[in-house]
């Protein structure tokens, strides 16, 4: 099974300390989401997890055999057709092209992909489809451990709540762990089985919670009742709501669940 | 009963559409070529006006021009000379990019050399290429390893800081996605930097194209060394005007085939992906 810790990551870019001393721990078979304000380091927490930062101090234990991302805006090679794109892990592991588009195609099949698709470009592409891509991508290595980074933030709420699904479903067929980032306390709850609340400038998680039921399983009310206990819960209050206007936990659970939860 | 192939139906149907919209395709190849075309005969008009008004022997007319040209073309010394100059363009642009082009790749990536090169690629941009011809004739003589100097030493700069500016303006969360699969440094380069550099460096490879012609010739005129320049200087001294202005004309097309047939494909390529970016 595939686990991850983060032990004591501390961080700085451009000489400002974007994380300091955060630990973090998936257990096996987990998925964990990763929620907090604005610019508390997500993102950056993300990007260690993935190998893509070296931290300055601090520990990645990875207990998996690979790991794939999905990224916010997708990142798509713009000069590549969806099928490259898909490829394009694979290719870069070493995998022989033909071999490596052969195996793309059944990737994109698991997310619903049609093959007249696979030839356009990513400017062809609509941007659910581009996330859809970006999760081909991600799974084309067939990975046990998968990351992801605000995936569906530009996304609307329908497609948003379409690609969830997909994401539990595959999580289901393949049963992978992972992180999952996101500033939507609803769209957390509602694919992780634990939620890790990050507190503000990368000062460390400040409680990790945990949603009633199982992942995939939990009916709308469930999630909106917890997103308001949560909401409600002294801490979080203190440092999701009122920490500045750019950290809008409040109104994106609304977004997710549909105007007619929104308060 | 065999059944009919299915491919005739859409065929058919696509011939049909294709009529349907050959109108609108002949008002578009009108309204894309059109404008062009009119202004390439304006400067016609106005050339064959200054033929009528001032004369054959201050200017010639367009179509004297042309046979000109055309025995240039038809004879092999007219060859030698134009091979003479496009080869030496060649070489230069090639010194060029892999002097300007590879120590900008070196100054995008390291700062340290990047700020040591920055002034370095300043005075050299400042310095006008007529004052490098002259500087070249005084050190090296009139001689071809001179105008190749000139050439390079004019367009390696260019090449140099555009080439930086590639590498500085590139897409680098593509990079950090190929990074999370496991690229290396050069995987990352080879796959998806070199991608964008040279996107970027198309429009200034087309520059850097344009430029090193004309200072090739402007150098072959000044040291009188085999080439389109030298022989604008012969036309000079002997007074062919004709001939001075087909070795012109045959620069201009020369230029013109070289940026449509290769710089504005490739800038057209680069740019279908870089309007849209990821």
């Amino acid at each position: 099974m595939s686990g991850m810790t983060l032990a004591t990551i501390s961080h700085a870019l451009a000489g400002r300390k974007v994380l300091d001393t955060v630990s973090l721990v998936v257990r096996p078979g987990e998925m964990v989401a990763l929620v907090g304000p604005s610019g508390c380091g997500k993102s950056t927490l993300a990007s260690v997890a993935a190998g893509i930062l070296r931290p300055d101090k601090g520990r990645v234990l990875r207990q998996y055999k690979r790991h794939g991302m999905v990224f916010q805006q997708s990142r798509l090679l713009p000069w590549a057709d969806a099928r490259e794109n898909i490829a394009f892990p694979l290719i870069v592991g070493g995998m022989a092209k033909r071999e490596a588009l052969a195996r793309a195609e059944a990737a994109a099949e698991a997310v619903a992909l049609l093959p007249e698709d696979l030839g356009k470009m990513p400017d062809q592409l609509s941007g659910g489809m581009r996330a859809r891509v970006a999760i081909a991508r991600a799974l084309s290595i067939e990975p046990d451990f998968l990351i992801f980074d605000e995936p569906f933030a530009a996304l609307d709420p329908a497609l948003r709540r379409r690609l969830q699904d997909l994401v539990l479903e595959l999580g289901e067929v393949r049963g992978f762990g992972g992180l999952f980032i996101t500033h939507d306390l609803s769209e957390a709850a509602r694919i992780a089985d634990a939620i890790a609340v990050m507190e503000r400038k990368g000062k460390g998680i400040l409680g990790r919670l945990t949603p009633p039921g199982t992942r995939g399983m939990r009916s709308d009310d469930t999630i909106f009742a917890f997103v308001q206990d949560a909401l409600y819960a002294e801490t979080l209050l203190t440092d999701l709501v009122n920490v500045d206007e750019r950290a809008v936990p409040l109104d994106c659970a609304c977004d997710s669940l549909g105007p007619r939860r929104c308060c | 009963m065999t059944e009919r192939p299915l491919i005739r139906a859409p065929l058919r149907a696509r011939v049909g559409e294709w009529f349907e919209m050959a109108p609108v395709l002949a008002g578009q190849a009108v309204l894309w070529a059109g404008p062009p075309l009119l202004g390439l005969a304006l400067f016609l008009g106005l050339w064959q006006w200054g033929h009528l008004t001032y004369g054959a022997f201050i200017l010639p007319s367009p179509m004297q021009t042309l046979r000109a040209a055309f025995g240039v073309l038809t004879s092999v010394e007219g060859w030698v000379i134009l091979g003479a100059t496009i080869l030496r363009v060649m070489i230069a642009l090639t010194l060029s990019a892999v002097l300007g082009g590879g120590l900008g790749l070196l100054a995008g990536y390291g700062w340290f050399l990047r700020a040591m090169l920055a002034p370095v690629a300043t005075i050299l941009l400042g310095i006008p290429a007529t004052a490098w011809v002259i500087l070249t004739m005084i050190w090296f003589g009139p001689s071809h390893g001179a105008i190749l100097f000139t050439m390079a030493i004019v367009t390696g700069p260019i090449l140099y800081i555009g080439t930086v500016d590639a590498v500085l303006t590139r897409d680098r969360r593509l990079e950090d996605m190929a990074a999370s699969f496991g690229a290396g440094r050069f995987e990352r380069f080879r796959r998806v930097a070199l991608r964008q550099i040279l996107a970027t460096l198309a429009p200034v490879l087309g520059i850097t194209l344009a430029l090193g012609f004309k200072v090739a010739i402007m150098a072959e005129l000044v040291s009188n060394v085999a080439g389109i320049g030298a022989a604008l200087a012969k036309s000079r001294a002997h007074m062919d005007i004709d001939m001075a202005l087909a070795y012109v004309a045959l620069a201009v097309m020369g230029l013109l085939a070289v940026e449509h047939g290769i710089i504005r494909p490739m800038q057209r390529r680069a740019g279908q992906w870089r309007r849209i970016g990821s």
